[in-house]
């Protein structure tokens, strides 16, 4: 049998702050979409065409790809300290993808209409439909999975088997996400065959960071934590951490100085990304924390300033290659505009809050430490 | 079956936009949402800018990324090689506006060009996004004609409702023969230099043919591999007027 934990960190606030977040953001989305519709948001034909609420879907689509990788430490390839939080890490990887799903409802124009259409028009040449596939599919394996760890069963085969086959769909998810980006020659910013391996690779230390992060908000802080839950956090889930944040900054890096090299016509718009102080925030985030994770100190604050750079990082990559324009409009602008409107940032607000709510519910109700018998503390 | 395909004559177009006007009132267009629409911009600096523009309406690709992209199937080439929406099908993902090299599809919920917001005038009944006092007789959703309803794109349809009704067999679509006028494209028809030509590309006799092979056709941005069915003759841009705008390499994006 496991033992359920007492959480000692500040679940019933996240709770109630994240059910605050949804009542105060849905309330705004839904009153300003009926009143105007889409015209509340400042994407546009002649702007950007994915706005904010994108950004929210790729970033957290990207960060349950993430936590399913974490889990998969232990419950895919063996990895038998990861098991501690890996029940926590399936569950915030179901809750994260329903986050990105709801932002980008939000966006579509249609979004009942995609329900029917899409599958019975399956057109095998989008990747926007094998991104639907495949990340419905891991959806599914996600919640069977979840609920054989539910019930304790962690080493069937059957459950065995669910674990390898999330596993396997959102590898292949994420690829076809970075396909949806990295197909599109008209957008040099994004194209590239490396697009997926690039989100793959982003995706990984997303869901490092919010398994740190979340660890450390269930119990408080270490001093709370279990001792295998808090030799984890300072040991292996730190190494890992920083490896795959190595691994990140170098691929960030790599992408800048190639960006503003080239002199492809599209990649100007890297002299804009470099300009703007965001870029630098993200940086030396990222650099700070990997340098705070190799001098050993607590991965909590570092898991926090790679969630904001990541982000950033996000809204510059999917704004960013759409703002070199395109034969639109009457006068050829050199960059597009764009700023968020308030409806935009309130569906960032409503997929973070649906994530932490959705969090808070299962630390509460679902004995989100449990871990397989003799494997936890 | 023909191919349809346009040629635009840049050394004859002078920038009237009387193409994109035309559009506008056939296809009952929103200011800044103009299916057909002539980009003007400048190239070089000073002491020796040049005021350049260049029309452009969908390609109407052999190979269109957005309908390679379009995961619902609503973006469809018909046989006579015209693509097209069918708005009960679109869910509005806006995927086709991302992957369209050449900025040719609208969203139509979107923060209005000017003020007041005409749709806000002539408000829109049901699905419809606007009721305009004047309408054009067709409304064919199913292939993205008339009026468009909220939640999904537009993009121009070479006047569908016209050209599709042309005799079987016609090569060229030109105001100047009475045969052919009524099915004629509404930016074709009105261009007063006559800078726009229509026809079937698949017969070599055609009149867009015989130009893109005499006048060197050029297509836009080769390299995505779209191959639009419309060309572009002459308008080399040495010393302003219409020209395809260049690339920051200094080269026209052919
Ligand atoms: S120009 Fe754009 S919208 Fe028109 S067919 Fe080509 S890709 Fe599609
Ligand atoms: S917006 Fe409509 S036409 Fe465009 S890709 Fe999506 S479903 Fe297809």
């Amino acid at each position: 049998m496991t033992t359920q934990v007492e959480a000692k960190g500040p679940v019933g606030m996240a709770m109630m702050a994240g059910v605050a977040g949804l009542v105060i953001s849905l309330g705004i989305v839904f009153s300003n979409l009926m009143s105007s519709g889409h015209a509340s948001f400042n994407t546009g034909s002649n702007g950007v065409t994915w706005g904010l609420p994108v950004v929210n879907y790729v970033f957290f689509v990207l960060t349950s790809t993430g936590l399913t990788f974490v889990a998969s430490l232990a419950m895919v390839f063996g990895f038998k300290e990861f098991y501690p939080i890996a029940k926590r890490c399936v569950w915030l990887a179901v809750v994260t993808l329903i986050a990105g799903f709801a932002s980008l409802a939000l966006e579509i124009g249609h979004p009942f209409r995609m329900l029917w259409a899409i599958p019975l028009s399956f057109q095998y040449l989008s990747p926007l439909n094998w991104m639907g596939v495949f990340y419905l599919a891991y959806l599914v394996l996600l919640l069977l999975k979840f609920q054989k760890v539910n019930a304790n069963d962690w080493d069937s085969s059957g459950s065995r088997t669910l674990g390898i086959a999330s596993f396997v769909a959102v590898v292949i998810a994420h690829g076809t996400l970075g396909g949806v980006f990295g197909a599109m020659i008209m957008r040099p910013m994004w194209y590239g065959p490396l697009v997926p391996i690039y989100f793959l690779l982003t995706a990984a230390v997303s869901g490092a960071a919010f398994a740190v992060l979340i660890t450390y908000l269930t119990y408080g802080s270490a001093g709370n934590m279990p001792e295998k839950v808090r030799n984890l956090m300072a040991g292996s889930m730190s190494k890992v951490f920083a490896a795959v944040l190595a691994v990140v900054i170098l691929a960030v890096v790599s992408r800048t100085v190639i960006g503003l090299w080239t002199n492809a016509d599209g990649m100007q718009v890297w002299d804009h990304v470099v300009a703007s102080p965001w870029y630098w925030i993200e940086i030396v985030l990222m650099v700070a924390a990997f340098l705070m994770l190799v001098n050993g100190s607590s991965p909590m604050l570092p898991a926090l300033m790679v969630i904001v750079s990541l982000f950033i990082g996000r809204y510059e990559f999917i704004i960013s290659g759409q703002l070199v324009p395109l034969f639109k409009g009457s006068w050829v602008p050199g960059l597009i505009q764009y700023t968020p409107s308030l409806t935009e940032w309130m569906t960032t607000l409503v997929a973070f809050s649906i994530a932490l709510a959705g969090w808070a519910v299962g630390e509460k109700m679902l004995n989100l430490a449990a871990a397989p018998e003799g494997k936890n503390s | 079956m023909a191919k349809w395909g346009m040629v635009i004559d840049l050394e004859k177009c002078t920038g009237c936009q009387a193409c994109s006007t035309a559009c506008q009132m056939e296809n009952n267009r929103l200011p800044g949402e103009n299916y057909q629409d002539v980009l003007y911009y400048t190239e070089g600096k000073q002491p020796t800018p040049t005021l350049k523009w260049f029309p452009r309406p969908c390609m109407h690709c052999e190979e269109p990324s957005c309908l390679h992209v379009c995961p619902t199937k609503a973006t469809f080439k018909t046989a006579d090689g015209v693509v097209l929406i069918d708005w009960n099908k679109c869910i509005g993902c806006k995927f086709c506006m991302i992957a369209c090299p050449y900025g040719v599809r609208f969203y139509t919920d979107e923060k209005p060009l000017i003020e007041p917001n005409i749709k806000d005038v002539f408000k829109g009944s049901g699905d419809l996004s606007w009721n305009p006092p004047y309408k054009g007789p067709q409304q064919d959703n199913a292939h993205g004609v008339g009026i468009q309803p909220n939640g999904v794109v537009s993009k121009c349809t070479f006047c569908y409702h016209k050209i599709s009704k042309a005799p079987a067999g016609t090569a060229n679509l030109t105001n100047e023969d009475e045969a052919t006028r009524e099915f004629t494209p509404a930016c074709v028809r009105t261009c007063a230099p006559t800078a726009r030509y229509f026809g079937d590309l698949d017969n070599p006799n055609s009149e867009v043919s015989r130009m893109i092979s005499s006048k060197k056709g050029t297509r836009l941005l080769e390299h995505t591999g779209n191959k639009p069915q419309v060309y572009y003759v002459t308008g080399s841009g040495a010393g302003g007027g219409a020209a395809v705008p260049m690339g920051r390499n200094g080269i026209n994006k052919v």
